[in-house]
């Protein structure tokens, strides 16, 4: 019997062999088709014109990903109505799951560069993914469009573009508005094992307080695995300084909006946009009066933000959140640069995305200009009151 | 002292989730890692109930009671059940509990994440905390009820599985699951009340959390599990008093963390204590010699 | 076939580093030891190699090397700390070490690069290149499985005072399992970091710990081809099963509870089964004529 065991482990153990160095083989040609791309080969505009959406489509961060492929399809479905890149053109789009995984964003967007028919991709909006698949699309050499993301080594060479200004690049407006509000101490409350809140939280904010004369007087970090902020809204509470900047993900920033209220304390809170898109609605009227910075909002007024507001609101019913505005602008940033550069194979796009990102566009975040291949908003500050976003002036 | 309480509801909250898996791993040697999906699915129908009605405090309580001990029941029904039919022995069975009841936990947390695209979720009720301020001290009724609910249970269910018929019926499965069935002892259905009961807990944590912490989120069942099971070993295995001892220790060292502001450091400290203290009672502050269980 | 690949090569890269991590965690669990350091490991080698790509300029497989010594030395010494433990308490003081690395890594500073992980540590792998290095750990544990040393592993995990009674120093045998563990963790962690370029503490969690005991169990838990089966089965059932969408998330849940449920023995005592009645359908059908006759 054991050598029947034996027997069947080595077999199964060469079959294993002999069908990945086949495989690896085989691989090295693979790879360079990598580079050359788009239906008709040199410049020109294809017929159909396909981009892979590859953003977590299931799992906890689902909402950015969906968010992104419902704005997406809102500016596809105006980019081919309105003939944008010519008579007959069409953009399609095909969406592949990362589910929240490192691992499977990393083997979907090679899926999406190994398909030809691919022409550019909108890559995923979680930090640690971007970061993972930025070396990759600079080697396949597929122009790349990510959404949130707001980490370093994301945008890290020539195929990486952002659509979605990092978080810090807008967050200036609320120290200004709590400097105005006469406010001189703060405390600042984050999750210091979130990458972009531990980047804002331990040096962004304090700096920027300090240009404007704040003080910081109290520094509480916490984790990700933090559910009960009791005893931080009571130390803030003693502390009592005039505003709080509180950088925590969805579920905690209930809690703590909850907790703050409960310990007595009654300044003002300054928060994120992770507070967009109703997270904090569950909070019900302790979180009246919080202030957060956003990169869209639907009480915004530029003309590019009104105009999908409206659209959005009658195709969907719904309102639009920043995630619905990420996926519209990176399409539409792809269908402008295609426009651009005339030529829809991947070099095209990418030289398009480049030529567009120098001159800057008016899309659903307002006039978006760029530092290089990544976004900067002008932003807006609002404030949540009776489960509305009003504008803060 | 604020600290000493926050650091009693914090340890109230951690008892509260884990009594019912503490409960059954302690008597029918079920480790269920599907408590945590049982705990937040109890609050999402819930917060789906309410959305719709508003009810008293008792009526939200009541849902996620039920909600809890119906799905702590067909997962016994249809995962564990099947299992320790098939098993040789114990011994085989306990991976495959393990395994079986992550798998079972997979499910509601999808349907979950579906349904509300992972934003936080909170319970509509009628009733509204009060803040309290005595001493100094601040406490909301959450608080207060949270803090009593989870000694009186505690406590009382590590009295009853003492004292009374049933208890001991419960304590012997768990010593020799064989040997207390030919002694008259009824293995399935005390394995189904059991399940039950610890369900039932799992939604009367996921209603008081909800409301004490103002929402959460489908993934919060999956952070408390690791707790839970860290307080379980920490207690001793098959220890009511353990569990109760353990999850104080815990939530004190956590908060003790917190008022030192090392933030970052919460869960280096308190799994670190862990770490220690098994190094130094092998088998938990209150855990009874293994029989053989390697 | 070369379409084929270059779309999968992620996917074939992934089925191996998944493999090695479910043997850093069967290895243990073949001599009896429930320990998850190897997923701690696969912290320890993926910052450790990532450290020295980045800080100190090592080229990629002295840094995968560097990683995979330094997680084998810190588990092997883990190992001597916690040999007292059993059972599930072993299991928590291992998930505590793993937790503490992750908690390390976030605290760092410059040299872990804090929470946001380490970038641009981008090493020169092929595929061809991890595939030695699987096959070499596998022929090596296959050795492990044979003859006198296979009887010698089972009695240690069976009966360990029966392997002492033969002589068997179980002890030794099991801190080996550690030192063992840690290596194959940390080459785990090394090879995918710099497959990916980076690495954050986020990745060193308690999922990492349940994939990898879930691909075993499913798998099968007592030989390497287990191991095989379950990292395929886990890494390649999102394409598979990708056609359900939205629902594919519950459709995991059920299959691995269904495969708790019904596999005792995993896929591969599924697979023997099968074939040792293919083997000997011959026999059974002469025997079966014979019966008929007389």
């Amino acid at each position: 019997m054991n050598r029947g065991r034996m027997r069947t482990n080595v077999l199964a153990g060469l079959a294993v062999a002999a069908v990945f160095t086949t495989a690896a083989c085989g691989g090295n040609d693979g790879g360079d088709n990598g580079g050359a791309s788009g239906d008709n080969g040199d410049g020109g505009i294809a017929e159909t014109i396909t981009i892979a959406q590859v953003q977590d489509q299931t799992g906890p961060v689902s909402y950015a990903g969906v968010g992104a492929k419902e704005g997406a399809e809102l500016a596809i479905e105006e980019i081919n109505e309105e003939g944008f890149l010519g008579d007959g053109v069409t953009i399609e789009m095909e969406e592949l799951d990362t589910g929240g995984e490192i691992e499977r964003a990393a083997s979907e967007m090679n899926k999406a560069m190994a398909d030809p028919n691919v022409s550019a991709i909108i890559g995923p909006t979680q930090s640690q993914q971007a970061a993972t698949v930025a070396p990759l699309v600079g080697r396949g050499e597929v122009p790349t469009v990510f959404t949130q993301a707001g980490s370093e080594g994301v945008v890290v060479n020539d195929w990486t573009f952002r659509a979605t200004p990092p978080m810090e690049s807008y967050y200036e407006p609320a120290l200004d508005y709590l400097e105005e509000q006469g406010a001189e101490t703060v405390s600042v409350l984050y999750n210091a094992t979130f990458p972009t809140f531990a980047l804002l939280g331990e040096d962004d904010v304090p700096a920027m307080a300090e240009e404007r004369g704040l003080e910081v007087v109290q520094s509480l970090a916490v984790q990700m695995t933090t559910q009960d902020f009791a005893g931080q809204s009571q130390q803030i509470a003693r502390e009592n300084p005039d505003a709080v900047v509180m950088l925590l993900i969805a579920p905690q920033s209930v809690t703590a909006m909850k907790q703050l209220g409960t310990a007595g304390y009654e300044g003002q809170v300054s928060a994120t946009s992770v507070q967009a898109a109703g997270n904090i609605a569950a909070a019900g009227d302790a979180a009246n009066g919080l202030i957060y910075p956003v990169p869209y909002s639907t009480a915004m007024e530029a003309e590019g933000s009104v105009a999908f507001t409206e659209a959005f609101e009658e195709k969907f019913g719904k309102d639009a959140n920043p995630y619905n505005a990420d996926g519209y602008d990176a399409m539409w940033w792809i269908a402008r640069a295609i426009e651009a550069s005339g030529d829809s194979s991947r070099e095209g796009i990418r030289e398009g995305l480049e030529q567009v990102a120098s001159e800057g566009y008016s899309g659903a975040m307002g006039d978006v200009t760029f530092e290089g291949n990544d976004a900067r908003v002008p932003g807006a500050l609002v404030r949540w009151e009776d489960g509305a976003e009003t504008l803060v002036q | 002292m604020q600290d000493v309480l926050n650091a009693t509801t914090l340890g109230s909250i951690y008892l509260l989730f884990a009594l019912g898996m503490a409960l059954v791993w302690g008597t029918i040697g079920i480790l269920n890692f599907a408590h945590g999906a049982t705990f937040m699915f109890a609050a999402f129908i819930g917060h789906l109930v309410t959305a719709r009605v508003e009810l008293p405090l008792l009526g939200v309580i009541a849902v996620a009671v039920l909600v809890g001990a119906l799905i702590s029941v067909l997962t016994q029904l249809l995962a564990f059940q099947p299992i320790l039919k098939r098993a040789k022995n114990r011994h085989a069975a306990e991976l495959r509990i393990l395994i079986a009841g992550i798998g079972v936990a997979a499910i509601p947390l999808a349907i979950a994440q579906r349904q509300t695209r992972s934003t936080p979720f909170g319970l509509r009720s009628s009733y509204s905390p009060q803040v309290y301020e005595v001493f100094g001290l601040r406490i909301t009724t959450t608080a207060i009820i949270i803090i009593v609910l989870g000694l009186v249970i505690g406590i009382g269910m590590t009295l009853w599985l003492r004292r009374s018929r049933h208890g001991l019926a419960l304590r012997a499965l768990g010593v020799d699951a064989e040997t207390s069935a030919g002694m008259g002892v009824n293995r399935t259905t005390l394995a189904f009340g059991t399940m039950a009961v610890a369900g039932g807990l799992a939604g009367l944590a996921g209603a008081l959390l909800t409301l004490q912490l103002g929402a959460i989120a489908p993934e919060t069942g999956d952070q408390l599990i690791i707790k839970a099971f860290a307080i379980i070993v920490l207690g001793g295995l098959g220890s009511m008093a353990g569990t109760v001892i353990g999850a104080y220790v815990l939530a004190g060292a956590e908060t003790l963390v917190l008022v030192m502001n090392w933030g970052t450091w919460v869960d280096a400290v308190s799994f670190g204590l862990i770490f220690l203290i098994l190094l130094a009672r092998p088998q938990g502050l209150l855990g009874r010699k293994e029989v053989r269980r390697t | 076939m070369s379409t084929w690949y270059a779309m999968n090569v992620v996917l074939v890269q992934t089925t191996l580093t998944t493999l090695l991590l479910a043997l850093s965690i069967q290895v243990p669990l073949r001599f009896g030891v429930f320990s998850f350091a190897g997923v701690g490991a696969f912290g320890i080698g993926g910052y450790g190699s990532a450290i020295a790509m980045v800080h100190l300029g090592w080229s990629t497989w002295p840094a995968v090397a560097f990683g995979a010594v330094v997680a084998g030395l810190v588990v092997f010494l883990l190992g001597l700390v916690v040999q007292r433990l059993t059972g599930l308490y072993m299991g928590m003081a291992t998930i505590a070490f793993t937790l503490i690395v992750s908690v390390l890594a976030v605290n760092g500073g410059d040299l872990t690069g804090g929470a946001m992980g380490l970038y641009g540590a981008l090493g020169e792998i092929s595929v061809l290149q991890i595939l030695l290095v699987v096959l070499l750990v596998v022929a090596l544990l296959h050795l492990t499985e044979l003859g006198g040393m296979g009887r010698r592993v089972d009695a240690v995990r069976d009966d360990p005072e029966l392997a002492n009674a033969l002589g068997v120093d179980v002890v030794r045998y099991r801190q080996f399992s550690f030192l063992v563990s840690g290596l194959i963790g940390g080459l785990a962690g090394a090879i995918t970091t710099l497959l990916r370029s980076t690495i954050t503490p986020a990745e060193v969690n308690f999922h990492l710990v349940i994939l990898a005991l879930t691909a075993i169990v499913v798998g099968g838990s007592r030989s390497w081809v287990g191991a095989l089966i379950g990292a395929v089965i886990f890494v390649w059932l999102p394409t598979w099963i990708g056609f359900l969408a939205e629902w594919e998330r519950v459709a995991y849940g059920v299959i691995v509870a269904v495969a708790a449920i019904y596999l005792p023995l995993g896929v591969l005592g599924v697979a023997k089964d099968l074939w040792h009645r293919f083997r000997t359908r011959e026999e059974r059908a002469r025997v079966a004529a014979l019966a008929k006759e007389s």
